[in-house]
Formats: C-alpha cells, sequence, structure tokens
C-alpha cells in the first residue's frame, strides 16, 4: 500500500509538473527566441480558455475548438507584438513593464465581456487504479501532452527553416541581419507562435483549469520563475525546471500543506538564483 | 559593381569616418589597408548598413542600396565580420544552412556546397559553432558569407588570431571563388601578405578617410610605403 | 546666473517645500474623508520613493519593495500594539521599527543579490520571488506576539491608529491631523533622501548605475554601497508600511500581492524614474485618478485605464511627468556644456605631473613591481592567455605589442581581475597575491587602470568625474577636491568643469580617463591601448607623459601602434597567440625578422 501511495503521488506530481510546463512553453519561446518577458502571457492562456469555452458554448466539439484557441491568441499576439513589442526591442525592463499593462488591460475586458465567474466544461470521465488509488485520467493524459508540445518545439525550431532563423537572430542579431534575416519579420511570429502555445495551453487545460478572467495570474509567476531559472538554453532548461520545481512543489504540497508547495517553489527558486546567477543552463552546451 | 559614396558615419556622436568614397568593378579584389584604429570596421559596417549612414550611400550594380542589412545581403552582399560572430549555439550546418534559406535558397545544397569547398569543416558538421577554435569559427563565418550566394563579399580583418596553416587555406577559397566564380571581394586586413596574394589594387586608409589608392605591384616594391602605412 | 538656472537646480528642494506648506494650508478646508483617502496616497509615494532610490539611483528594478513595505508594517504595527499603551504615543514606536525591519529584510536580500553578482533579470525575479514567497507563507501564518495576533488571511488588526501625545489620555487623530502628519512625516523623509542622493554615497550610488565597472576599477566596493542604498531603500518602505499600519488600522496579507508589487513601478513611472520627487506626483496621480473614477467592486474601469496608461506611459512618455517638465525647462536654459566646444589642445606640463606623482609616492607609498606565473586562461576553444610569466617594473615603460588576437588585452583583464584566470598566479610588489583578489581590492593596493574604450561617468560634470576618483583613495573632501582641481589643470580641462563627460570627444574622453586613474595615485598603471583614436599631437603628448609616469611607477602599456611605444623608449614583450613571443628593447624587435613576420603576415619564418 506504501508503494501504491508513492507511485499515486509520484504520478499526480508528474503531472502537476506537466500541467506547469504546458503552461510555460509559449513563454520560454518567447523569451528564449526574442529576449523579451511576456507578463501578458498569462492572459494570453485566459483568453485561449475563454476562446475555447466560447466556441464549446456554441456547439463546436471540445477537440475543434483547440485549434481555433490557437488561430485566435496567434492573431491577437501577433498584432501586439506590431504595435507595441517591436517598439520596445532591447529594453527589456520596458518590455515586462508594457505587457504588465497589457496584462491588466486584458484581465479587465474579459471582466467586462465574461464577469467574474464562468461555467467549466466537465472533465472527460475516465480514471486511472493504482491499488487503493484512483487518480483522474485527463490530468494524467497532459503528461503526454506536455512531452509532444516540447517535441513539437524542438522539432519547430531545429529541423525547420523559420526556427533556424529565429534562433539565428537571437543569438547575433546584427549578423543574423547581415546574412539576410529579416529580423521583425522573423520576431512577429515567434511572439505569435508563442502567444499560440499559451491559447493551446489555456484550451488544453480547460477541464481542469476552469475559465476565470484572473486564472491568467495564477500561471504566469510560476511560469515566469520557471523560464527565468531555465536560463538561455530555454525548452531542455524550462523541462528540468518545472519538473524540479513543479515536481517538487507538488510533492511537497501532498505530503504537506498546499502553502508547504508554494513556499517550496519559490524558496528552491531563490536558491536557484543564487547558485546559478545566470540561470541554470548558463554554461550549457546545447540547441535549444 | 559596388561603390561606396561620400560615406560619413561612427557610433553615437563620434564620427569616425569622413567622406569616404571607394569602389569594387565586378570580379575584383580589392584590399583596404591601414592601422587598427583608423576605421576600416566602420567603413565595412557602414558597407552592410549596420551603423547608420551620417550622410553617403552604398551602390551595388549603379543602383542605391536599401538602408536595411538583410536586403542588402539579398542583394549579394556578403559580410565576414571581425571577431567572426558565428551563432555559437547553432551547429556548423545549422549556421550555413540558415544563411541560405535566409536569402530564398536551398539549404541543405548550400551545406553539401560547403562541404566540398571546406573539407576541414566536414568533421565538425554537427557540433556547435560556439566550440569550434578560432580559425574553424573564421572558416565557418567565411562559408557562411558564401552560402548567402555573394556577388560582392566583404571580409574584416580575417586572419585576426587565425593560425598561419588556415590563414593560408581561407587565402587559397578567396582566389579560386574570386577567378572561378567572378565573386568580387574586398577585405580589410592589417596582414599584408594575405593582402598581396588575394587583391590586385588596395585603399589605405589613415584617420578615417582613404589616403591613397595604389596596386599591387607598387605596394609590394615599396618598402617605405609598407612600413610607413603599417606602422611597423 | 539667471533666476531660472538657480530654480532649476534646487528644484528639487523648492517645489516639496511648497507643495507641502501648501497640503498643510489645504489641510484646514479639505473634506475629511479626502483627507483621509489623500493620506494613503502619501503612503504610497514614501513606497514609491523607495522603489525610486533602488531603481532610478541604484539601477536595479527592484519588485520586492511591497515585501520590504508589508514586513515593516507588520512588525512596526506588533511592536506599536505592545509598547503604545506604555508611553500613549505610537509613532515613535511603530516607525523606527518598521524601518529598522525593512532595512533588515532588504539587506539580506541585497546581500544574496549583489554578492552573488546576479544579473539584472535575475535580480528584479528574486526580489519578485521573495514577494509572492511572503504571498502565499502569509496566508497561514499564525503567531501571537504579546497582545498582538497575527492571524494568517484574517490578517492583524487592533492595530493604533496615529497618537502623538504621551501619556494615558493622550488621544488618536483624527483624519485631517493624521492626513497632516503623514505630510509631514513624508516630507521628512524625502529630504532626507534627497540630502543622502546629493552626497558622496549618492555620488557614488549614480556611478555605480551608470557603470559599475569603472566604479570598481576606482577602487570602491560596488557591492557595499548597493547593498546600504538597498538597504536604505528597505528602511523607507518599512516605514511606509509602519504608517500604513496605522492609517489602516489593519492588515492582511493582501499587502503582499502582485498587484500591489506591481502598483509601484508604475507611480515611479508616471513621476519620473530617478526623480525622488516624482513617485509622490505618480502615487498622488494614480491615486486621484482612481478616487475620481470611483472604485466598485471591480474596480470600476480604472484597471483597464490604468494598464492602458502603462503601456502608453513606456512607450512615449519614458521620463515621467517631472521628467518631461525637467526636459522641457532645460531647453529655455543656456546650455552648460557649451564649453565642450573651445577645450584647448592637451599639453601635459611635466613639472605639474612631476609634482603630483611625488605627492602620490609620499601618500602611497614607493612603486610596486606586477609579475604573472604561467596565467593561463581559456574561452571555449579559444585560448588568449597561455602560461605567461612576465614581471614588470618601475623605471621605464613595459609595453606589450603584437597583432590583432595576440591575446595582449585578455592578459591585462587577468591581470585587473575581469578574467579569472584557470591556471596560474599574479603577484604584486613580489609577495602580494592578488590572483583571486576582487577588482576593487587590486585598485586599493595600488592598481590604476585604464580599459581601451574610454569610461566615464556621462551624466557627471568633468570636475566630479575625477573628483569621485580622488575621494575614492583620500576618502577626504578637502583633499579629493585639490587633488581632481590639479590634474584637471594640467589635462587643460579647468575651463570645461561644469561640461557633461558625455558631450566631450572621443579623445577628450581617453583623457579625462586618464585623469581618474592618476587621481589614485596608483603604483602600478596599465593602459589598454591609449593612444587609440588620439591625433598625433595628443599621442606624443601622452607618450611624454607615460615616460614621466615610468619614473615614478611602474607602468605597462598594450598597443598596437609599434611608432607609439617606440617613442616610449621602454622594454617590449611581443605577445603572439597567447604566448611570450620575443621581447627586448623595439630597435631590436623591429630588426627581428620573426617579428616582423607575425606583423605582416610574412609566413616565411614562422
Amino acid at each position: 500500500m506504501e508503494i501504491d501511495y508513492l507511485a499515486t503521488v509520484l504520478l499526480s506530481s508528474l503531472s502537476s509538473a506537466s500541467i506547469l510546463l504546458i503552461a510555460t512553453i509559449g513563454l520560454a519561446v518567447v523569451f528564449g527566441l526574442m529576449g523579451v518577458i511576456n507578463l501578458a502571457h498569462g492572459e494570453f492562456l485566459m483568453i485561449g480558455a475563454y476562446t475555447a469555452l466560447t466556441t464549446t458554448q456554441w456547439g463546436v466539439p471540445y477537440a475543434l475548438s483547440i485549434p481555433i484557441a490557437v488561430v485566435v491568441t496567434m492573431t491577437i499576439g501577433a498584432t501586439v507584438e506590431i504595435l507595441i513589442i517591436s517598439r520596445l526591442y532591447g529594453r527589456l525592463f520596458d518590455t515586462m513593464l508594457a505587457t504588465w499593462g497589457l496584462s491588466i488591460a486584458f484581465y479587465q475586458l474579459a471582466v467586462l465581456i465574461f464577469g467574474t465567474v464562468t461555467p467549466g466544461i466537465g472533465m472527460p470521465r475516465y480514471s486511472l487504479r493504482i491499488g487503493d488509488y484512483s487518480l483522474a485520467g485527463y490530468p494524467l493524459l497532459m503528461i503526454a501532452v506536455a512531452a509532444l508540445m516540447a517535441l513539437f518545439v524542438y522539432a519547430l525550431m531545429t529541423r525547420t527553416a523559420y526556427g533556424r532563423k529565429a534562433r539565428a537572430a537571437i543569438q547575433v542579431p546584427e549578423m543574423a541581419q547581415a546574412i539576410g534575416i529579416d529580423s521583425s519579420r522573423v520576431n512577429t511570429l515567434t511572439f505569435a507562435i508563442g502567444c499560440g502555445l499559451a491559447g493551446f495551453a489555456g484550451a488544453v487545460l480547460l477541464p481542469i483549469v476552469p475559465a476565470t478572467p484572473s486564472m491568467g495570474f495564477a500561471f504566469v509567476i510560476k511560469a515566469f520563475l520557471t523560464v527565468v531559472v531555465a536560463g538561455p538554453v530555454t525548452l531542455t532548461g524550462s523541462v528540468l525546471a518545472a519538473i524540479g520545481l513543479g515536481g517538487g512543489a507538488s510533492i511537497t504540497a501532498s505530503f504537506l500543506t498546499s502553502v508547504a508547495g508554494d513556499a517550496f517553489f519559490f524558496l528552491i527558486t531563490a536558491l536557484l538564483l543564487w547558485l546559478f546567477p545566470m540561470g541554470i543552463s548558463a554554461t550549457w552546451r546545447r540547441k535549444m | 559593381m559596388f561603390r561606396i559614396v561620400n560615406a560619413t558615419g561612427g557610433y553615437g556622436k563620434t564620427v569616425i569616418i569622413r567622406d569616404v568614397s571607394l569602389h569594387v568593378d565586378a570580379g575584383e579584389a580589392v584590399a583596404l589597408l591601414g592601422r587598427n584604429g583608423v576605421g576600416k570596421s566602420t567603413l565595412m559596417r557602414f558597407a552592410t548598413g549596420l551603423i547608420p549612414a551620417g550622410s553617403g550611400h552604398v551602390e551595388i550594380d549603379s543602383v542605391r542600396a536599401p538602408v536595411s542589412p538583410s536586403r542588402r545581403a539579398k542583394l549579394g552582399l556578403g559580410y565576414v565580420p571581425q571577431g567572426r560572430f558565428v551563432f555559437p549555439r547553432m551547429t556548423v550546418i545549422e549556421n550555413i544552412a540558415v544563411a541560405a534559406e535566409a536569402n530564398g535558397h536551398n539549404g541543405s545544397e548550400a551545406v553539401d556546397a560547403t562541404m566540398a569547398d571546406f573539407p576541414m569543416l566536414k568533421p565538425k558538421a554537427s557540433d556547435l559553432a560556439g566550440g569550434l577554435s578560432g580559425g574553424q569559427q573564421q572558416v565557418l563565418a567565411l562559408a557562411r558569407a558564401l552560402a548567402v550566394q555573394p556577388r560582392i563579399l566583404l571580409l574584416d580583418e580575417p586572419t585576426e588570431g587565425v593560425q598561419p596553416s588556415i590563414i593560408d587555406e581561407i587565402a587559397g577559397v578567396l582566389k579560386r571563388i574570386n577567378r572561378d566564380r567572378g565573386i568580387a571581394i574586398l577585405v580589410a586586413e592589417q596582414d599584408l601578405d594575405f593582402c598581396l596574394s588575394i587583391a590586385t589594387r588596395a585603399y589605405v586608409m589613415e584617420k578615417g578617410a582613404i589616403r591613397l589608392e595604389t596596386d599591387r605591384d607598387r605596394l609590394k616594391a615599396d618598402k617605405q610605403l609598407q612600413q610607413e602605412l603599417l606602422g611597423v | 546666473m539667471t533666476f531660472s538656472e538657480k530654480l532649476y537646480r534646487s528644484a528639487g528642494l523648492v517645489f516639496p517645500i511648497v507643495v507641502t506648506v501648501a497640503a498643510l494650508g489645504a489641510a484646514g478646508v479639505i473634506d475629511p474623508y479626502l483627507a483621509y483617502v489623500a493620506t494613503s496616497w502619501i503612503i504610497f509615494g514614501l513606497l514609491g520613493l523607495s522603489l525610486d532610490i533602488v531603481w532610478g539611483r541604484g539601477g536595479l528594478l527592484s519588485l520586492g519593495q511591497t515585501a520590504f513595505y508589508g514586513l515593516g508594517g507588520y512588525f512596526g504595527s506588533v511592536v506599536a500594539i505592545n509598547l503604545g499603551p506604555v508611553t500613549g504615543n505610537t509613532l515613535i514606536w511603530s516607525l523606527p521599527a518598521g524601518a529598522f525591519f525593512g532595512a533588515l529584510c532588504a539587506a539580506a536580500l541585497g546581500w544574496i543579490i549583489f554578492f552573488a553578482r546576479m544579473g539584472p533579470l535575475q535580480s528584479t525575479i528574486l526580489s519578485y520571488t521573495l514577494t509572492l514567497l511572503l504571498w502565499s507563507l502569509t496566508q497561514s501564518f499564525q503567531l501571537d506576539v504579546g497582545t498582538a495576533s497575527i492571524g494568517g488571511d484574517n490578517g492583524l488588526s487592533n492595530i493604533p491608529g496615529m497618537v502623538l501625545g504621551f501619556g494615558e489620555k493622550a488621544e488618536t487623530l483624527g483624519p485631517v491631523a493624521v492626513f497632516v502628519a503623514t505630510i509631514l512625516i513624508a516630507a521628512m523623509v524625502y529630504l532626507l533622501t534627497r540630502a543622502l542622493m546629493t552626497s558622496t554615497f549618492g555620488r557614488v550610488v549614480d556611478c555605480i548605475r551608470i557603470d559599475a565597472q569603472k566604479a570598481e576599477l576606482l577602487g570602491y566596493d560596488v557591492r557595499l554601497y548597493q547593498v546600504a542604498n538597498f538597504a536604505y531603500a528597505g528602511a523607507v518602505a518599512g516605514l511606509a508600511g509602519a504608517l500604513f499600519g496605522a492609517w489602516a488600522n489593519y492588515l492582511n496579507p493582501s499587502i503582499f500581492s502582485v498587484q500591489e508589487a506591481l502598483l509601484v513601478p508604475i507611480y515611479v513611472l508616471v513621476g519620473g524614474l530617478g526623480t525622488l520627487a516624482g513617485a509622490f506626483v505618480g502615487a498622488i496621480a494614480i491615486g486621484g485618478l482612481s478616487y475620481w473614477l470611483g472604485g466598485g467592486a471591480v474596480g470600476g474601469q480604472t484597471t483597464l485605464i490604468l494598464g492602458i496608461a502603462l503601456i502608453f506611459l513606456v512607450l512615449f512618455l519614458k521620463n515621467g511627468i517631472l521628467g518631461a517638465v525637467g526636459d522641457l525647462w532645460r531647453r529655455s536654459l543656456p546650455d552648460a556644456n557649451a564649453a565642450a566646444r573651445d577645450a584647448d589642445a592637451v599639453a601635459i606640463d611635466p613639472e605639474v605631473l612631476e609634482g603630483l606623482l611625488k605627492d602620490a609616492a609620499l601618500q602611497a607609498g614607493p612603486a610596486k613591481s606586477l609579475a604573472t606565473r604561467d596565467a593561463f586562461k581559456r574561452f571555449g576553444g579559444v585560448v588568449p592567455v597561455n602560461n605567461v610569466s612576465r614581471i614588470f617594473e618601475p623605471g621605464r615603460p613595459s609595453s606589450l605589442i603584437g597583432p590583432n588576437g595576440a591575446g595582449k588585452s585578455s592578459y591585462l583583464k587577468t591581470c585587473v581581475g575581469i578574467y579569472t584566470p584557470e591556471a596560474g598566479s599574479i603577484l604584486l610588489a613580489d609577495d602580494d597575491d592578488i590572483t583571486r583578489a576582487p577588482i576593487f581590492q587590486r585598485v586599493r593596493r595600488g592598481m590604476g587602470v585604464k580599459n581601451q574604450k574610454p569610461q566615464v561617468f556621462g551624466a557627471l560634470t568633468v570636475f566630479d568625474n575625477l573628483w569621485t576618483a580622488a575621494y575614492a583613495r583620500t576618502r577626504n573632501k578637502t583633499g579629493a577636491t585639490e587633488i581632481s582641481e590639479k590634474v584637471m589643470g594640467m589635462l587643460g580641462f579647468t575651463n570645461q568643469a561644469a561640461v557633461q563627460a558625455s558631450v566631450l570627444s572621443h579623445g577628450q574622453q581617453q583623457w579625462l580617463d586618464i585623469g581618474m586613474v592618476l587621481c589614485l595615485a596608483p603604483r602600478v598603471i596599465l593602459l589598454d591601448e591609449p593612444a587609440a583614436g588620439m591625433t598625433s599631437e595628443e599621442t606624443r603628448e601622452l607618450s611624454s607623459l607615460v615616460r614621466i609616469l615610468a619614473r615614478y611607477t611602474t607602468v605597462i602599456v598594450v598597443e598596437h601602434d609599434m611608432e607609439f611605444v617606440r617613442t616610449l623608449e621602454g622594454h617590449v614583450t611581443v605577445l603572439h597567440q597567447g604566448e611570450v613571443f620575443a621581447e627586448g628593447d623595439i630597435d631590436g624587435l623591429r630588426a627581428n625578422d620573426r617579428v616582423l613576420d607575425i606583423y605582416l603576415g610574412r609566413r616565411a619564418h614562422v
């Protein structure tokens, strides 16, 4: 029975870590490939969730509502990049403040449009049994979703011409231009992809995390810390940071209290930043 | 086919080059000589569009070149910067492919062509560029510029910090592409032998301006001029 | 000087006093409810001020100011609850306690951030993490201290209001009196902060923000100043928190919330970053706006307007309200930098220079040698310093030459401490091992460094640049003034004393940088390509300066220009591919075919 309990805790912690990773990847892409911290990332997640919710309410099947959410968030993301972000390149803290302004504006718009309470959609009912314990199936499915997302982003960034251009543009911006890369177009696309990934996350997590205007805040903070702890090799770094921080916090929470879990997350973040002032991947030699 | 006309520019308010004009004809190889700090690199960056022009402009095929560096590259301007600046967290293959793809060429064809031109890159093909030695990075930077399929190639101090055997190899490749493919070359250098082995004509810069224009034979013969110009 | 100029210079003093007096006058007539609400704006202004000290002056965007604010608030209030009844007066307990605790917590966090030398983004995030950590911890944190009871998310209630009188009969102030008291406290804190920021301490903090490396190369322990500045800002935030507790009579964990933390930068940005007074302008503008628009359960449209306003501020009004007003005003004033244009050519007077150097030797002791033993440094696949062993001594200049990429600058940076070698050791004066010493320690033990690019504090005047350097060594204001005036006179900058260093030409900045090194009275001087970008006339002056310097100190010059090196008439070391290639005097080396080969790129002999 002890083994069963342990297995249950480990699986559910891995699923929490995966949920954190799903919510983080879009932010990691934007930070890793543009050097921009998008504080409105959580609100893109929220927009994705509301898009999926609204379209399912109109009768669209849930599975189809996810790509719609991606398209909507990508479009908004591209617009935001052209209107605001593109004017602020190289000004890290200014982009942080501007996207924070955007975040509270989006939040307030959501309050105006949807109100503060919205109905959730039911979680698909299937579950997994380990001994005497039962785990809901959908959160476990998120482990696979997170892995697929990470693989997708890795393939996108290393196997496509766009991905190579985007990586070149962040590594040596001047030379990227000098060999013919139109950085502004690449950046617009990168930001849109980051927002699209957030939209996907919001939609795919909808059965677990109901859409509310403030859902972004809850996610973005941990996502944001994960990315900063990860450092310059964003994707691999974020995966490891999400598993370590998110999984560790979840394990702590299941043995102690949820507050202890949060405290664990923040304390380990502080410790890692102290030990690795430029992020854990600062000296790694990897592509992504 | 390539001209710099009345170039004036620098960084911020500091003007480094003043009213510099030069030209490189189709298929010609020209050297830009001068001591450290006379403004050679600044002139190169002016030519690529990486520093804003105070005044003056660049012409490619008698047409005024656009402001954006990436559009200049598409018009056939290749650039090997001082300090190499390869993309460190990308492999050798990716460094070359991305340069080809950014200009609408096929990436894998470019990689194959490069490996034929530079056999020394072959064993390193899948390594990250940041881990290569200085000389290998220099060769990669040259290969990357060639993947753009340029008609004029600008090289800024390609021998800096590179061991002699690789310098010879680079010189050989440059001579070959100049002769066989008709790619024009403008090379800024302090290494006189290197320049004389490639270029037929030279400009000498001093204090941000062109001091004189000369040809290979005259420069080779005039030891006095050599010493004076290079501050040896 | 015109009246407008005088007023502009003391604007940070005159206008806040005028506004304070006006607000005190208005207190008698305004609606008590408005006075009550406006009190909170002033408290937020204090909180904003604490961020402006850290961000606008110190250069670190801290999102932890609300943490110190909340911690100071809780601590000050707990003390006031317990000890207030003893004296009657509550503020004499809560304010010092809040400020003390805020400073203590800020010092602890600052120590981690600055001594680990974190990057700017990581520092911001770590400060934010602290706030978030407190937010989640305080939700369930319960503790009884005497009669005070901290009850998790129920908060801390029964915080006594402001009582100024003493004894049992002292009464809690009414809203208008609280308003008046808060204004007076805020004005005092502001004036104290302004005095601190215009003092030498503030000058050094400014220098660190502009160029931390140069500040360290002057011998300032940058980290200590940063921590002290951070702790002071923490004290201001803690004091504001204690005031807030007394105003609200209640505190709960929402004080640590994300929304609170991110409001503070908005106050500062709206008012004007780095202006100190701007924090109050911003807090009052935003508080007033919210009051005007009226906040309902979900905040009405205030949040939406704030969000959009923030985007517009960042995009279009980077300097905030006070910054924009200041810019407009400055345009109407005569240009203090006009004198930069008619600077004389530099002419070194050997007698003045020797006088300076003799004084320096009296104060700082004899010249010191510098030696490296098997110094080794690598970057990835490149080895710019490969087992270099050399000893440099006073008497005549030592030059390091070599073609581009030979490792000259890297070797110099290894000696200075900008790079830490992987192997080998560096010795000062034969027996003082400085291989692991931080840069400022090396400078204090007698090393003076001028890097390749001129490093001057652009926003400071020419005189202040030199003075800051001289003060780093003398720690004495009159002494520093004396030395910097002498150096300024020698460099021919007397008429440009009040010119901002940023408007000087490249060559002039090189001289100013050299002047700053001279102000340090160094016993070993390292110059990296000092002649770069100088005219031939200036190069001649530089050559005579270096030769005179070498009679009194050890001088090491990294140069590319063989002609300049020849005029130095010193010992020359040739570096090639990170190793010592040849050495001797210049004429011998010029006759050496192997040296000519690597310089001219001839490969016959290599």
